[in-house]
């Protein structure tokens, strides 16, 4: 395992990426447009959840309008996070800020998806209850909390 | 005093060097900018691909831009204000950098977007809504918007390599 991250990290086309002087620039780029749709496709759904926003739309239906461009952006954040952590494998395993990131990655994930389960209850203009504003809130919790461990790796 | 002589004296301002000296306000206020692109940006972009057709389609245009615009002026507040703490503590390398100007007149295009979209388009909404058929200028505005805000972010993470 360590010598094929190794060898990814130092073949030919990966140098290219890492050191060229555009390579990072743009996977960061991509990555950052990713992480705008992405976050911002939540933020609409966590917080029509708690009743904030979008009321004349019902849950089910705001989330099929959100729902490809959430896959698209976070195929984005994904493809682009993969092919900087393959550049540098030592930094990213030895930093703590991308361990915790990868960690509320997978908690958010597997969060926002059990609260997607439950969404046929809310119809269009109905009032939250006290447990989806809770919900609503430790989604967008663990979301941003993704973004902020992202942001540390780079200061820690 | 010349503009670049004034953004030499902004850096050496005691708020901007108060940030500079700090071990983690730069990094605090930096992250904020960047955590608030989903709420600022990232609603504007979902009003835009309404006016494209490519997603909330079936519901009220107008209804959206107030539910988006309430959000994002808070976004943008936060925005401005982080963005313009962060060009205070590096405005003399801002000011010759490329990436940084090309932002600038970025941001000048989109305000003049917004204006045009508001003066021609803001107060016929409620017709399309009846009519199902967004206008070819609307259209247009909205394709505008999600391009330079794209550019925006490229050029904002792009500035940072150069500093």
């Amino acid at each position: 395992m360590t010598s094929l991250l190794l060898w990814i990290s130092n073949a030919r086309w990966m140098v290219y990426i890492r050191d060229s002087s555009f390579g990072m620039p743009a996977l960061q780029s991509v990555h950052l447009v990713g992480l705008t749709m992405l976050l911002a496709t939540m933020l609409v759904l966590n917080l029509r959840l708690a009743g904030l926003t979008m009321m004349d739309w019902s849950l089910p239906s705001l989330e099929r309008q959100l729902r490809p461009w959430a896959l698209g952006a976070i195929a984005m954040v994904i493809a682009s996070g993969i092919i900087m952590f393959l550049g540098n494998p030592a930094k990213y395993l030895a930093s703590y800020p991308f361990l915790f990131k990868m960690t509320a990655l997978s908690l958010a994930i597997l969060f926002q998806v059990r609260v997607l389960r439950r969404l046929p209850v809310a119809e269009a203009g109905s009032r939250p209850r006290r447990t989806d504003v809770v919900v609503a809130a430790l989604a967008l919790t663990l979301w941003f909390a993704v973004g902020w461990a992202g942001r540390a790796i780079a200061f820690v | 005093m010349s503009l670049l002589g004034w953004c030499q004296w902004l850096e050496q301002t005691p708020l901007a060097t108060a940030i500079s000296e700090s071990v983690w306000l730069f990094p605090l206020i930096e992250g904020t900018h960047i955590m608030a692109l989903p709420l600022s940006v990232g609603l504007m972009v979902m009003f835009d691909l309404r006016l494209l057709g490519l997603a909330f389609k079936n519901g009220s245009t107008a209804r959206l831009m107030g539910d988006v615009v309430r959000w994002s002026k808070l976004g943008f507040a936060v925005m401005f204000t982080t963005g313009g703490l962060l060009f205070m503590t590096q405005a003399g390398k801002a000011y010759g950098n490329a990436f940084f100007r090309a932002k600038l007149i970025f941001l000048v295009m989109l305000g003049l977007n917004a204006l045009v979209y508001h003066a021609i388009f803001y107060s016929r909404m409620a017709e399309w809504d009846a009519s199902g058929q967004t206008p070819l200028g609307a259209r247009l505005c909205g394709a505008l918007s999600l391009v330079v805000w794209i550019g925006v972010i490229i050029c904002g993470r792009t500035m940072a390599y150069q500093f």
